[in-house]
């Protein structure tokens, strides 16, 4: 199954909310049949710019990072979920690609 | 037109005398590589390593802004262009690229550049007035 990246941006809750913001969003995916790999917290942090969502002003927010394997035809129906989650600022899925090899970049001898 | 013409007649009447005027370089060459006069057959010895540009063994990832806010406008968040960062096409294309992707998903901003990465070393060619 290929790989991908869910980049989410949750608002600016307690952490008990975030803690079951969170879940929501794993419980969502494993339903679907997805398999969570990994989850990372990149922190609380101000936004680069203020965001409306949900007639909502934010301009802070938590990062967070999802990693799992996914079949391409359930993406649509979690993007729906997550767009309709009132805590969730702003989902983003990535396909995450094998890295390229970069010995060969620039041709340098070093 | 017309000289046009005549000139494409010229053309093969001039190529047929060759360089008459420019010496051959080919030198006969014995086994070991010697030739008469002590010249060997090696590469350039003063040949200098090839030069890589600045993000040659570094993966650009979207979610390093720090990495990427050094590739725009302090003042106005704009992308350099190449003959200011000095790097190689491929390495280009991935830092623009991963610098939109960033601006979309709200990891960066698109108008100016983060204060916190106002101090970090300046690595573009590109000197600021102030």
């Amino acid at each position: 199954m290929p790989r991908y990246e869910l980049a989410l941006i949750l608002k600016q809750m307690q952490r008990p909310e975030t803690a079951a913001a969170l879940r929501r969003t794993v419980e969502t995916l494993m339903e679907r049949g997805a398999l969570v790999r990994d989850l990372e917290n990149l922190g609380e942090r101000q936004l680069p710019y203020r965001m409306t969502k949900h007639n909502q002003r934010h301009s802070r927010g938590t990062y967070f990072l999802v990693d799992f394997y996914a079949a391409p035809s359930m993406l649509s129906s979690v993007m729906d979920h997550l767009h309709r989650d009132v805590d969730v600022v702003r989902p983003t899925v990535l396909k995450k690609d094998a890295q390229v090899p970069n010995s060969n970049c620039c041709g340098p001898q070093k | 037109m017309l000289c046009l013409r005549e000139l494409q007649r010229w053309k093969p009447v001039l190529c047929r005398y060759g360089n008459t005027g420019v010496r051959s370089f080919a030198v006969a060459a014995d086994e070991a590589g010697r030739t008469e006069g002590g010249l060997v057959n090696m590469e350039n010895p003063y040949r200098e390593p090839q030069k890589g540009c600045v993000l040659c063994d570094v993966t650009v990832d979207f979610k390093n802004i720090q990495l990427l806010s050094q590739f725009i406008s302090p003042h106005t968040g704009r992308i350099y262009g190449r003959h200011i960062t000095g790097l190689c096409g491929r390495k280009q294309k991935e830092v623009s690229k991963a610098i939109k992707k960033a601006q979309s998903m709200g990891f960066m901003s698109v108008t100016h550049k983060h204060p916190q990465f106002m101090k970090d070393p300046n690595i573009c060619g590109i000197k600021h007035l102030d």
